[in-house]
């Protein structure tokens, strides 16, 4: 009579269900909508407001002048302030005049009647501007009159240089680099709050409305238990990656695709430990609905979770560099931890391989444990149950 | 064919289920009954698999029942559970995929279930928006969404009003016709109507279990007599017959010693009579009489 034959995938139902269920949800939508414009947003926001390279066009009468403008654009200052100029030859200077008032260049360079040379600007001169074609004028009419009167200026210049160096040098970008730590951190523990909310709210309102003992009559309970951990994984993994899809997006509209470059192994090493982070506190997250008798105890089923998750973060902003290279590798908190190192600063390859592999064996451990206390706990309705209760239960 | 064999469950001290032993046998309807506590509900938990027996066994078939066998019976727990926030065509489809059907054949058969309760237009409401008997025939359908092999149902007719559980029970008798099927209740005139077989619990032990018409036959030979206007009390001096109760011209005797017969010629003699019939026992009695 029965044409049913025992589920292999189940889990697989479950995890479309659970998937199915939560698209539909406007609040899930908005949600995701709000993060990924708010992330492109910061960093439309964080690419103006940090020193762009620009160019300025500098209007030059006779060859002089031009070659002056060139020096300046390979000079230092330049260099620094990553700025770029380029010469624009005019045939007098009221021509040049004319080419500033009418903003066809940001400023002029032409010879002054006392035979040195003078800026023009409209209302005022770009202060490096003006720091860089002073600095080209004096190096440029030196060497003139050193050749001049056959000194070597060389000769006439050694030993005058100074260079500075730094011990511990900042990396290139060092604010930006921050940011886009903190802002993997917040990731990381905003998708994990919510999405883990999300799967003890599941698994408890299944256990309040009483269907679970349809389910567990009809799947095995790990089956259940797969299925959420699978489904809201996709979920929150798919997410992030929207997110960090976004951000790198509007980097890359912005024009910093090099700074992209920098720190592109970063965001791909924090979707892996993400990943392998999520899973692992999936888990935890199902059985502690599974402990909640009613949607009201998760609160306080979770409070352990939520430690787990909100000590390493405080260490790392509160302890010093060494408290930050422990919990960039401990299982779970390397998953928030290291990503942030990674953005921040060099890495040796063994410490993110224990970051990688220690998470890895959490997660299998934290399944496994998972699973057990989930398989005994989920029938238990009623009342709330404790952890070392639920350890402690026998196998129904 | 299900048999339950010894089987006992312990919570702490408490014995729930004490060494229960009885069939459900194909085609047949067996009733479940039983005062408030009596073990029903832990019985058909461990029935279902949802929870663990502390001794005894459950066959199918005569084999040690699995989990795979287990998965193909339809079960209607005592606490009712569906999905409330989704959508009940989704939801019959969803339990009949966990349960192996493919998309298509699930929704057919949803369609065919909603059908027949007669809310089909309702498919795309949302379980919570439905009455409570809408939700029971939702419940009962996920039951049999998935063609099973075998029924279990705790109180399936509870709150459903008369013509609901008529419905219910057509289903049933369509669905159910060649399956094992066993149900508790706590209405036994309903139980007396549809049983074949019965299962009596009482504190956790089984009291009485047989055919219906067999437990019935263990009661005495009970006949009722109404005279046409005169009292019935002469027949307190009759021999060969206990009278249970006299009311006006109507009495409720056992035979005990004469024939139907010869109590039919000794009340003919006495004067006009209405009716002489053999009084079934019933169930409610003969409930009564083993749970004392």
């Amino acid at each position: 009579m029965s044409t049913t034959t025992p589920v292999r995938g189940a889990w697989r139902l479950v995890a479309e269900r659970e998937i199915t269920t939560r698209v539909r949800e406007k609040s899930f939508l908005i949600g995701v909508a709000v993060t990924v414009v708010i992330v492109a947003g910061a960093v439309v926001a964080a690419s103006l407001l940090s020193g762009r390279a620009s160019t300025e066009q500098i209007g030059v009468v006779g060859p002089e002048a031009s070659a002056i403008v060139q020096t300046a654009d390979g000079g230092a200052i330049a260099e620094n302030d990553n700025t770029s100029f380029e010469p624009t030859e005019y045939n007098s200077v009221g021509e040049a005049e004319r080419a500033v008032e009418t903003e066809k260049v940001d400023a002029a360079l032409v010879p002054d009647d006392d035979g040195g040379y003078r800026i023009i600007g409209l209302t005022s001169v770009d202060s490096v501007t003006e720091q860089a074609i002073t600095a080209a004028v004096s190096q440029t009419v030196l060497q003139n009159n050193a050749s001049a009167q056959d000194i070597d200026l060389e000769e006439l210049s050694a030993g005058t240089t100074t260079t500075t160096s730094v011990l511990e040098p900042a990396p290139e970008n060092d604010g930006a680099r921050t940011a886009i730590a903190t802002v993997m951190v917040v990731l990381f523990l905003l998708t994990v709050m919510i999405f883990g909310l999300q799967i003890a709210q599941s698994v408890t309102s299944e256990k309040e409305s009483r269907v679970v003992e349809i389910l567990a009559a009809a799947v095995p309970i790990r089956a259940l238990l797969w299925g959420k951990i699978a489904g809201n994984t996709v979920l929150a993994l798919s997410q992030v990656l929207l997110v960090v899809v976004a951000g790198v997006g509007a980097g890359i509209a912005m024009g910093e695709t090099a700074f992209i470059g920098d720190v592109g192994w970063s965001l791909v090493w924090f979707l892996v430990l993400f990943l392998l982070g999520f899973i692992a506190m999936a888990t935890l997250w199902a059985v502690a609905g599974s402990l909640a008798a009613r949607v009201q105890d998760i609160n306080s089923t979770t409070l352990p979770i939520q430690g787990l998750l909100f000590l390493p973060y405080f260490a790392v902003f509160a302890g010093n560099d060494s408290i930050t290279e422990v919990f960039s590798m401990l299982p779970i908190s390397a998953t928030m931890v290291m990503p942030m190192r990674l953005a921040t600063e060099t890495v040796p390859v063994w410490q993110l391989g224990v970051a990688i592999g220690g998470t890895i064996v959490a997660a299998i451990l934290l399944v496994k444990l998972g699973v057990r206390i989930y398989e005994r706990s989920l029938l238990r309705t009623g009342n709330k149950l404790g952890y070392r209760e639920a350890l402690s239960l026998s196998a129904d | 064919m299900i048999d339950v064999t010894s089987l006992s469950r312990q919570f702490g001290d408490h014995l729930a289920v004490d060494d229960v032993s009885f069939s459900v046998r194909p085609g047949r309807m067996t009733g479940f009954v039983g005062a408030n506590g009596a073990g029903k509900t832990t019985t058909m938990r461990m029935i279902m698999g949802v929870l663990a027996p502390s001794g005894g066994e459950v066959l199918w078939n005569g084999e040690p029942i699995t989990a795979d066998t287990r998965r193909t019976f339809g079960y209607m727990p005592e606490e009712r559970g569906l999905y409330p926030r989704m959508k009940i065509r989704e939801q019959l489809v969803y339990f009949a995929r966990l349960h192996g059907f493919n998309r298509t054949d699930a929704t057919a058969r949803a369609d065919d279930l909603l059908e027949h309760f007669g809310i089909i237009d309702r498919a795309d409401d949302l379980l919570d928006d439905l009455s409570l008997g809408n939700q029971q025939r939702i419940q009962i359908a996920a039951a049999l969404i998935h063609q099973p092999s075998a029924l279990v149902l705790d109180e399936p007719f509870s709150g459903l009003d008369p013509l609901a559980v008529d419905a219910m029970v057509d289903l049933l008798r369509r669905e159910a016709k060649d399956l094992p099927l066993l149900f508790s209740s706590h209405q036994l005139d309903l139980v007396e109507r549809l049983c074949d077989d019965l299962v009596i619990l009482s504190g956790g032990k089984l009291v009485a279990y047989g055919a219906v018409d067999e437990l019935r036959g263990q009661g005495a030979d009970r006949y009722r007599v109404v005279m046409d206007g005169s009292d019935a009390a002469w027949l307190r001096d009759l021999r060969g017959i206990t009278v249970r109760d006299v009311d006006g011209s109507t009495a409720l005797v056992d035979l005990d010693g004469i024939s139907p017969t010869e109590l039919t010629r000794a009340a003919v003699e006495r004067g006009p009579i209405v009716e002489i019939s053999r009084a079934r026992q019933p169930l409610s009695e003969i409930f009564r009489e083993v749970i004392r």
